[in-house]
This record gives structure tokens, sequence and C-alpha cells, in this order.
């Protein structure tokens, strides 16, 4: 019995938190709402695929030219895994908690990112801001910075052009129809 | 003869909707609540986890019980009912009993990330995913699991004490908004390198962070201020393990250990 006396007396009084009417300090390393900055985002989708709980999708509307990514936060796990794949640090979880709401539509998150139209076919193929972030990766990385605008066309066309390109334009390339048939 | 067209609806949830009576009930005895709120959880197919969330937020640590928040076992002395889980065919008739049991005006709350939106269960063939596909809900509380403090949060919301704070947002991009690098002081190869090597020893979470720090001391640092920089960083952290790692990148830094 002295000894239950002895372990209350330890505890030191009231332990209960005053949340509500104060703020609650949360343990180093706490998981809440993941902060989204918008303008650091390049739209390359790699947090919605590695979201297992789809919380986080991206659609992409070919007739518009846009591309628009969503946080449904009602579904969000808090995992952190947005967090550690993002390229550019656009999603970092806060230490933010109090998230209840009255109006489903307030769990969301969206942005609408413009897609970049390809020079020669004329369809959208990527984010716009993942082409300038990567040039200006390009010149970072010790490329000159004219270079780097020098290839812009290049950089503006997408990936199914540029093959054709290449097979059109370039004298270099050796096409056989029947390749192997010398060695048989 | 032929046969008698059957309807298949069975796959489609049609949430109950309260009659204009108990709605405008609900508001009157929302304005101005003077009594305890009690409070019932209804498990509709979770892991628990919400559960056991939902008792520590009645322990002393963070003690409900003192604004009268008691949780019950009966849905037929709830006020507030707690529906957890991602709504399973099995558990959504039982679930219905409870909303059916607990007397109006009644007060539902949709809780934990299964609740909410269905978690990660939301695509499964044997879930409605969220428990508004069978109730109308007056509160969603997101988490996996909602810690204590959310959940006491999530009840002064359901009783109109606390204005929620979370709001909508829409970004639309601008014409020449562009991301910014990342230390642009740093040259980009290093940065990689010492990225990659962080995130092998500290693992893909930690490593990220340990470099950004790490790397975020280095513009303008010669060797003996980068040293002092350091020193200052690990003692301030006391992280023996943390040392080791920083070591390590130390020495990547400066070219002793090529990793292929």
């Amino acid at each position: 019995m002295f000894k239950l006396f002895k372990t209350i007396l330890k505890a030191g009084g009231e332990v209960t938190v005053k949340y509500p009417f104060k703020p609650l300090e949360v343990s180093p390393g706490f998981r809440g709402r993941p902060h989204y900055d918008a303008t650091q985002c390049i739209a390359c989708a790699a947090c919605t695929s590695v979201c297992p709980a789809n919380a986080l999708t991206m659609e992409t509307d070919l007739a518009s030219g846009e591309r628009r990514w969503q946080l449904f936060l009602g579904r969000c796990i808090f995992c952190g895994r947005c967090e550690e794949v993002c390229p550019t640090r656009a999603i970092a979880l806060s230490e933010e908690f109090e998230m209840a709401v009255s109006h489903k539509a307030d769990l969301y998150t969206t942005a609408t990112f413009t897609l970049q139209d390809c020079r020669i076919c004329h369809q959208p193929f990527t984010p716009k801001k993942s082409v300038e972030y990567a040039m200006a990766l390009l010149a970072h990385s010790g490329l000159d910075q004219e270079a780097v605008e020098e290839m812009r066309p290049q950089f503006e066309t997408c990936p199914a052009c540029k093959r054709l390109q290449n097979l059109q334009s370039n004298s270099n390339l050796k096409l056989r129809h029947n390749p192997g048939r010398e060695n048989r | 003869m032929s046969l008698v067209e059957t309807q298949l609806n069975q796959h489609v949830s049609i949430p109950l909707a309260p009659d204009e009576h108990t709605l405008a009930l609900k508001t009157t005895l929302l304005k101005d609540i003077k009594r305890s709120a009690y409070v019932y959880r209804v498990d509709c197919g979770g892991c628990n986890g919400c559960e056991i969330e939902i008792f520590a937020a009645i322990t002393p640590l963070f003690d409900a019980e003192r604004f009268g928040i008691k949780v019950v076992a009966s849905p037929r002395h709830a006020d507030i009912l707690l529906f957890t889980g991602a709504v399973t065919r099995a558990m959504r008739t039982p679930a219905l009993r409870a909303y059916e049991s607990a007397p109006d005006p009644k007060i539902c709350i949709s809780y934990g990330a299964c609740g909410c939106g269905g978690g990660i269960f939301h695509d499964l063939y044997c879930v409605w995913s969220g428990s508004e596909s069978i109730v109308p809900i007056d509160v969603w509380i997101p988490g996996c699991p909602p810690t204590p403090a959310a959940t006491i949060y999530g009840f002064a919301v359901a009783l109109g004490l606390l204005d929620q704070k979370l709001k909508a947002e829409n970004h639309v991009e601008q014409p020449g908004e562009t991301a910014a690098l990342l230390l642009p002081e740093v040259p980009l190869h290093t940065r990689v390198v010492i990225e990659r090597e962080a995130r092998l020893l500290a693992g893909y979470y930690a490593g990220r962070k340990i470099s950004d720090n790490l790397l975020a001391l280095l513009p303008g640092a010669t060797a003996p201020v980068l040293a002092q920089r350091v020193e200052e960083w690990l003692h301030r952290e006391n992280d023996p393990r943390l040392r080791e790692i920083v070591q390590q990148l130390l020495l990547t830094i400066s070219g002793q250990i090529k990793r292929a």
C-alpha cells in the first residue's frame, strides 16, 4: 500500500496534459499533416507512385494540357514515403495533428500544372516545370548556361518525335533489314 | 416463361439519411450543449489501432473524461458514434444496427484513415471504403490512427467547441513558376554522392535529413571551419549513431572512400 502511495507521489502531482487549452508539444520525429509546397513541385509523380494508400493521385488531361495533383488527407496514413522520394522537397510531413473537419471537401489539397507541348507533334508530354528543372540541374552540374539554353528545342520535344528525328536525320545510323544474315 | 428480373444492387451501399426533424433537433441541441457527451465506438472492420488510440484518449494522461466525454458500452446510451475501420462486408450490418439503436439526435464521426476514405484498404473487393457509405457523417478525423490529442480535438470540433483549422487548398500553376534548386552552392555531384551514401547508411528517410543537414553546413567553409560546425551540430544532437554516419560522410566528401 505504501509502495503505491510512493509511486503516486513520485509521479509528481498532475500528469494530465493541458492540451485543448494549451498547444501540445509533439515528440521529435512526429509525422503529422503533409505540408505541400506547390511552387516547388515539378509534378514528377514520384510521390503518387509510392503512396501506399493512394492518398496522392495525379491525373493527366491531354485535352486541356494539364496535370492535376491531389492529396486526399482522409486516406493518408502518414508513412512519409512521399517525403522520402520527393526530389525537390516539395512535400514534407509537418507536426500538425489537428486535422478534424466537418466538411469533407476540406480534406483535399489540389494543384494544377501545365504540360509542355512537343515542338514537333504539338502534343503535351511532360510538365513544363519538370523541363525547366531538368535544364536548371544540367546548368548546375557544370554545363554552360547558354549551351543548355541552346538545347531547349531538344528538351521540348517528346521522346517519340526525338526517336523519329534521330532515324531520319542521323547519317551514321547503320540500318540493316536482316541483321545476322552474314553470319549464316 | 420468363424469369423475374433480379436487380443486382448488393454491391452498392446507399448511406442512411437523417430526416429533417432530427437535423433541426441536432442543430438546436448543439447550439447550447450543457451536458456530457457519451461516445460509443463502432468497429466496422478495422485493425484495432484506432480503438487503442480511443482508449489512450481516456487514460489519465489525456483524460477526455474531464470534458464529460465518456466511452460507453451500449449504443443506446450514446450521443456520439465513432465509426472506425473501412466498413467490411461482414461488419456493415452490425454497424447499421448500432446506428439504428442509438437515440436521435446523434453525431457520427468517421475515425481514422480507414473510416475517412478506406485507408490502405480502399480498393479491396470486400470493403465499402469509408463509413460515409453507410451513415451520414458529421465530422472526419483523419490519422492512422489519430493521436489521442487529435481525437480530443475531433470531439471538440464535433461538439462545436473548436473550429476546424484545415481548409481545402487549390494551387494553379502561374506562368514563369519554377522550382528552386536545392543547395545551389553545393556542387550537384557532391550532393548526389553524399545523399546516396547517407541513405545507404542511415536508411532512406533519416539519410536524407542527415545529408541535408550536413550539406547545409558546407557553403563557404574551409576544412577547420567545417570541422567546427560539424562538431557543434553533433554535440547538439548527442547521438553516437549520427556521429558515426557523419564521420563516414565527411570521409566521402574528402574523397577517401569511393563507392562504385
